[in-house]
């Protein structure tokens, strides 16, 4: 059972479980929680955040961090909705062409220039995000083509849609790379020491613009597809899109040290934050409190996985042992002796 | 744009002051260029030098400026930036119009200690903890946008009574928000060259390790940082809100990124370690300068924060020309 | 004393070794990789000037000289690791451009450095095959695992799972895994850097026993290693580099250990280290019992004042932990610490400094030196509560301090106001020494391998600085895994090995051979 546990990549599940029986209780059997509606939900948001997550997971995974990926899922919407109108799928095309250009020059920056990836990557918010905003000159710009936007939102299984299954055909891609190939084992290998895996051999300075190439592409199918269902482009949409998906990101396993998490994992940390959601939502929270519990969450995520957590907790063990449990520096039961 | 000196202490060796390595002295030179070609710009539009447009420039700057003060103490702790600090700043607007009641004094009192606290909070988790200060940041962000929404049911808060009438008013003839923002970068920059809090703040942002070796204690002085970033904001925010005589969460919506733009375009490191509050100062102003120029000369707004992205995106790079690699 | 010998045609016949066959070559044989007047300085320091030399196949050559004699320097320019200033890299005669460390493993060459090169967070077999250009797309074949299996077992250290995350494997289980990784490259060239610093000696005479069965393959080595006794067991021919020239390329029969050394630095040992000071004091610093979990066992000693204790182990011996943990850098040490007769509770570097503990690290980058900072600011960091007034500083006061310091360590009082990144090494690291000076009459400091990669000026002034502190009253511990420093510098010699403690000896009881014997054996076994 412990190594089970201890699988950063089996824990989300465990806690969607725990949440599950949690949301039933809080129900009391009311019936407004075990629907195929909340399902339907659910999976709707996993569709919206989870490409993002899976994006933003993976530069976490090189120890990098994405802060882009806000002004990509504007400016990907609105891409794809001013040239999707006669052909969507090659609104989507271009607007994923887009990202994975862009992610490649903040990647080639980034290794050219010697640069950390937050403040390249928040020069790239930025102008993505005003690039998004002087597109749309402040209001939405409208798609046209509702038949797109019910078609990509339409049930499928009753539970799934276009947008969440194609969510999830992404993560089950990047599974099998993360697992199976040279390049995903390259990947965790940047993560966990840049230095030695370029002593090694692996080309780090690929593996860089590559992952945020992906993270770039992610974002943009994502944005795109949600101004489809959306039927309608904005620029200020989503750029709070960071929070949840850091969020689920983490409680899906990755670590910000870098090294650790599989997109299975992160499938269960999406699912987790949605289900989160959505269970509020159904059992008539206000959406205030969701933000207050992804806070939390997140906030406890930050420090279980802060550097000095260990050294702060076995002080203050050692103080307490000493104040209040009369055992000396060695952990031996200790004599007052007139020396101290 | 010197590196880290002593200023004003006793004779001033200016050419020593300079960067040593050629990139150093390259990025001097732009920095240098980049001024003079926003001067010449300024000076050939017309009617940037009316006093309207100067003082409505002018107070726009102030309340991202003081929050951009905060900031940049977070940033020289080696903490990078703050998500939280927009959000901070509206709801120390929204507690000081509702502790109104208290009288003026009182309200400060506790708005100051609200906006202390919560950004000390923080402060406290990544200086003890060394918990991730971007995630601690966007968690803030989160629990206060949600505590707020709930607390005010998404209205504003108003003010009951005359209370707040004295910070609208103006102090040796400019304008409240001004006065503040002056007042904030004056302290500030007091406190980061001449006293041992300022000092032990370079440090701890250049090498967290090499302070603990040096026998300084790291987590208290980025704790000090934060709080100090959490008076500026919440100085922003009871000035915003007495100004629009209402607390709001809508008002500080997309300070964060103003306010680490100017941090940066000053040319503080993102790195930490490297800056001051002058250059933030400098940094807003050109900022502001920049969307002035932009407004007279008929473009957007959308086209002035495009632009302001853009460089800051140069700016970043830039950055790289300071290492000497 | 500096001509480049070249190996005799007829062998001496008193030595029939096996290892030795293989280098009687003729000077025709095609060199399989070699340098043309290599150069390369860092600043202004010359890490290599004007080198020379060639391997010939199925050659083990040894290369030995002193700290910063350029061994590793030359070895990362041959890995791709460093480019050179000027001179070309040739393999199998022709110049190349060695570029990237991917580059020199197409070229042939792989390396195993002194710093380990593992991923912690990935599998032992993914370290093995990490960067290997053999591994396909897809890379879990069961022909890579079996060829892992097989080259783990060929070192004796079948014992360790593939599947085994490397974070959980002990320092001398990673070594192990780093060779394995080198023997399943298909390198013409395989370059070990120090590599049995954390092994016992079983472990040893495996590695020594595949690296022979390399080189009857054809294929060459160069050995890079401080230990003497290693060299004339395996190597064929030996290179010795001294002050970033290569001093002499020479085979190793008819030259013995101390013409060995002569060569290696070119002087009498005791020119560098200045005489021990004849001031004793009563006990600075009392350490009993000791113990970091995993680490160190029960570790015990006493410093006097005016006394320079060395701490002398190997690379996770536990010696450099000890010293941090007394400085309070690590969260759970136990064990009784008595500063000047009052207990020290570790844990805390702010107290540490409080009692009077001061601490140098080898690691200037990470734990030294304040880079981006001024040379002043760096000098009187330790300095500002007492020059300070309610919290302002007293500037005036400090940049004078800062003067007297930079005077006293010898460091340029012009550099003050530049950064402290744009000194050279071994400035920096007397920045560090300037910190500690006249801090207190009863201080304590203590250092981690402070002349690591430092020049040997700028060491000889190191030196001398401690000894100044030791004059002053100071006590000194030292860690160092530097055994001439150790011999040179040290009152007082402890030796550790694996986390125990194997002798203690006065500074006339004391020798290189001694030292090294005690960190390579356990206590108890026979030297």
């Amino acid at each position: 059972m412990r190594p089970l546990l201890a699988n950063r990549s089996v824990r989300p599940y465990l806690l969607l479980v725990a949440i599950t029986v949690v949301l039933w209780i809080l129900d009391g059997g009311q019936g407004r929680f075990f629907t195929t509606a909340t399902a339907f939900s659910v999976l709707q948001q996993f569709a919206t955040i989870g490409p993002i997550a899976l994006g933003l997971g993976l530069s976490m995974i090189i120890r990098e961090f994405d802060l882009s990926v806000g002004g990509m899922i504007s400016l990907a919407g609105c891409i794809a909705v001013l040239t999707g109108a006669s052909h969507p799928e090659l609104g989507v095309a271009l607007a994923v062409l887009f990202g994975l250009a862009w992610g490649l020059f903040q990647g080639a920056i980034m290794v050219w220039l010697r640069l950390g990836s937050i403040g390249v990557t928040l020069g790239g918010l930025l102008t993505l995000g005003g690039l998004a905003y002087v597109v749309t000159g402040n209001l939405s710009i409208s798609y046209p083509r509702m038949d797109v936007a019910l078609a990509v939102n339409r049930p499928v299984l009753s539970i799934f849609s276009f947008r969440s299954l194609i969510a999830f055909a992404v993560f089950l891609v990047a599974a099998f790379f993360m697992a199976r190939t040279r390049v995903g084992r390259d990947v965790y290998a940047t993560g966990s020491d840049r230095r030695a895996a370029m002593v090694a051999g692996v080309r780090t300075s690929a593996i860089i613009p590559a992952v945020f190439a992906c993270s770039g592409m992610l974002a943009a199918l994502g944005g795109s597809l949600l101004s489809y269902s959306l039927a309608a482009a904005s620029g200020e949409a989503l750029t709070d899109a960071l929070v949840p998906a850091t969020a689920a990101a983490i409680i899906g396993g990755v670590s910000l040290m870098g090294g650790k998490g599989t997109p299975i994992g992160m499938i269960g940390g999406v699912l987790v934050l949605c289900l989160l959601r959505a269970g509020l939502n159904a059992v008539g929270t206000p959406p205030a409190v969701q933000d207050i519990v992804t806070g939390g969450v997140l906030f406890l995520v930050a420090i279980a996985d802060a550097v000095d957590l260990d050294p702060r907790l076995f002080a203050i063990r050692r103080y307490c042992a000493e104040m209040f449990f009369r055992r000396d520096d060695l952990g031996r039961p200790r004599q007052a002796s007139p020396a101290e | 744009m010197s590196e880290q000196t002593l200023p004003f202490a006793g004779r001033l060796n200016w050419r020593a002051s300079l960067p040593h390595s050629r990139r150093g002295k390259v990025l001097v030179a732009i920095r240098l260029a980049g001024v003079v070609a926003l001067a010449a710009i300024a000076a050939n539009t017309p009617g940037f030098f009316t006093a309207v447009s100067l003082f409505s420039l002018l107070n726009t700057t102030s309340f991202i400026g003081c929050v951009a003060i905060g900031m940049t103490f977070i940033t020289l702790s080696g903490n990078i930036m703050s998500f939280a600090l927009g959000v901070t700043l509206s709801t120390s607007g929204i507690v000081f119009m509702a502790a109104l009641p208290l009288g003026l004094g009182g309200a400060l009192i506790v708005a100051f200690a609200f906006g202390a606290a919560v950004t000390g909070a923080q402060g406290f988790v990544v200086g003890y903890f060394r918990a991730n200060p971007i995630i601690v940041s966007m968690a803030a962000l989160a629990l206060i946008t949600g505590g707020a929404t709930l607390i005010t049911q998404g209205q504003g808060v108003y003010p009951q009574g005359d209370a707040a009438a004295p910070l609208k008013g103006r102090v040796f003839g400019v304008s409240m928000p001004l006065a503040a923002f002056i007042f904030t970068v004056v302290v500030a920059q007091i406190a980061l060259s001449f006293t041992r809090f300022g000092r032990q703040l370079y440090m701890v942002g250049s090498n967290w390790r090499a302070s603990l070796a040096a026998g300084l204690d790291p987590a208290r002085i980025v704790l000090g940082a934060y709080i100090a970033a959490g008076l500026c904001t919440a100085l922003a925010g009871i000035l915003m809100a007495a100004r629009y005589s209402s607390g709001d969460l809508e008002l500080g919506i997309g300070y964060d990124y103003s306010a680490i733009s100017a941090v940066l375009v000053g040319g503080t490191a993102i790195s930490g370690g490297e800056g001051s509050a002058i250059r933030s100062f400098v940094g807003a102003f050109i900022i502001a300068i920049c969307q002035v120029l932009l407004l007279l000369h008929g473009f957007s707004t959308q086209i002035q924060y495009l632009t302001i992205g853009v460089i800051v995106l140069l700016v970043i790079m830039l950055q790289t020309l300071a290492d000497t690699d | 004393m500096t001509a480049i010998a070249v190996s005799q045609a007829a062998a001496p016949a008193a030595e029939p070794r096996e290892a030795r066959a293989g280098a009687e070559q003729s000077e025709g044989a095609a060199a399989v990789v070699g340098v043309r007047n290599i150069s390369k300085s860092f600043g202004p320091i010359a890490a290599l000037k004007e080198v020379s030399l060639d391997i010939s196949p199925g050659e083990i050559r040894g290369i030995c000289g002193e700290n910063g004699a350029g061994k590793s320097t030359l070895v990362k320019i041959l890995t791709g690791v460093y480019r050179p200033d000027h001179g070309t890299v040739l393999v199998g005669g022709a110049p190349v451009s060695v570029a990237t460390p991917r580059q020199a493993q197409e070229l042939g060459i792989a390396i195993v450095a002194q710093e380990l090169s593992l991923c912690p967070d990935l599998s032992v077999e993914d370290n093995i095959w990490l960067g290997s250009l053999r591994v396909p797309f897809l890379h879990k074949k069961p022909e890579l695992r079996k060829r892992a299996a097989e080259a783990l077992a060929l070192l004796g250290a079948d014992h360790i799972s593939l599947d085994a995350p490397v974070a959980r494997l002990s320092m001398g289980e990673r070594q192990l895994v780093e060779i394995a990784r080198l023997l399943t490259r298909d390198a013409r060239v395989l370059i070990l850097d120090e590599p049995t610093a954390t092994l016992t000696d079983v472990e040893i005479e495996r590695i020594f026993a595949a690296l022979l069965a390399v080189k009857r393959e054809g294929r060459s080595i160069l050995y890079i290693t401080h230990r003497l006794a290693e060299i004339y067991t395996i190597c064929d021919r030996v290179t010795v580099l001294r002050n970033g020239e290569l001093v002499a390329t020479t085979g190793l029969s008819g030259l013995d250990r101390a013409a060995l050394i002569g060569l290696m630095l070119g002087r009498p040992s005791g020119d560098m280290y200045p005489e021990e000071t004849h001031v004793r004091g009563a006990p600075a610093l009392v350490v009993e019992g000791l113990t970091l979990p995993g680490i160190v066992d029960n570790f015990s000693m006493t410093v006097r004042r005016g006394e320079i204790l060395c701490i002398a182990g190997q690379v996770g011996s536990g010696a450099a932990e000890i010293v941090s943990a007394l400085s309070g850098l690590v969260h759970d040490a136990s064990g009784r610490t008595t500063v000047n007769g009052q207990p020290l509770k570790l844990g805390s570097p702010a107290r540490a400094a409080q009692r009077g503990i001061m601490f140098v690290s080898g690691d200037r980058a990470a734990e030294g030196v304040f880079r981006r900072l001024s040379v002043l600011h760096n000098l009187v960091a330790t300095r500002l509560r007492e020059h300070s007034l309610f919290g302002f500083l007293r500037t005036g006061l400090l940049r004078a301090a800062a003067s007297r310091l930079a005077k006293r360590v010898g460091v340029d009082r012009r550099r003050l106001r530049s950064r402290a990144e744009e000194l050279s090494g071994g400035n920096q690291q007397k920045l560090a020494f300037g910190r500690c000076i006249e801090r207190q009459a009863n201080g304590v400091l203590l250092m981690n391998e402070p002349t690591r990669g430092i020049d040997v000026g700028a060491r000889a002034e190191i030196y001398r600085l401690m000894r100044t502190f030791c004059e002053e009253g100071y006590a000194l511990v030292m860690s160092s895994s530097d055994l001439e420093e150790i011999v040179g510098v040290g009152d007082v010699v402890i030796t550790l090995y694996r986390g125990r403690q194997v002798g203690h000896y006065r500074r006339s009881e004391v020798s290189m051979h001694r030292i090294v014997a005690d960190i390579t054996h356990p206590a108890d076994a026979a030297p």
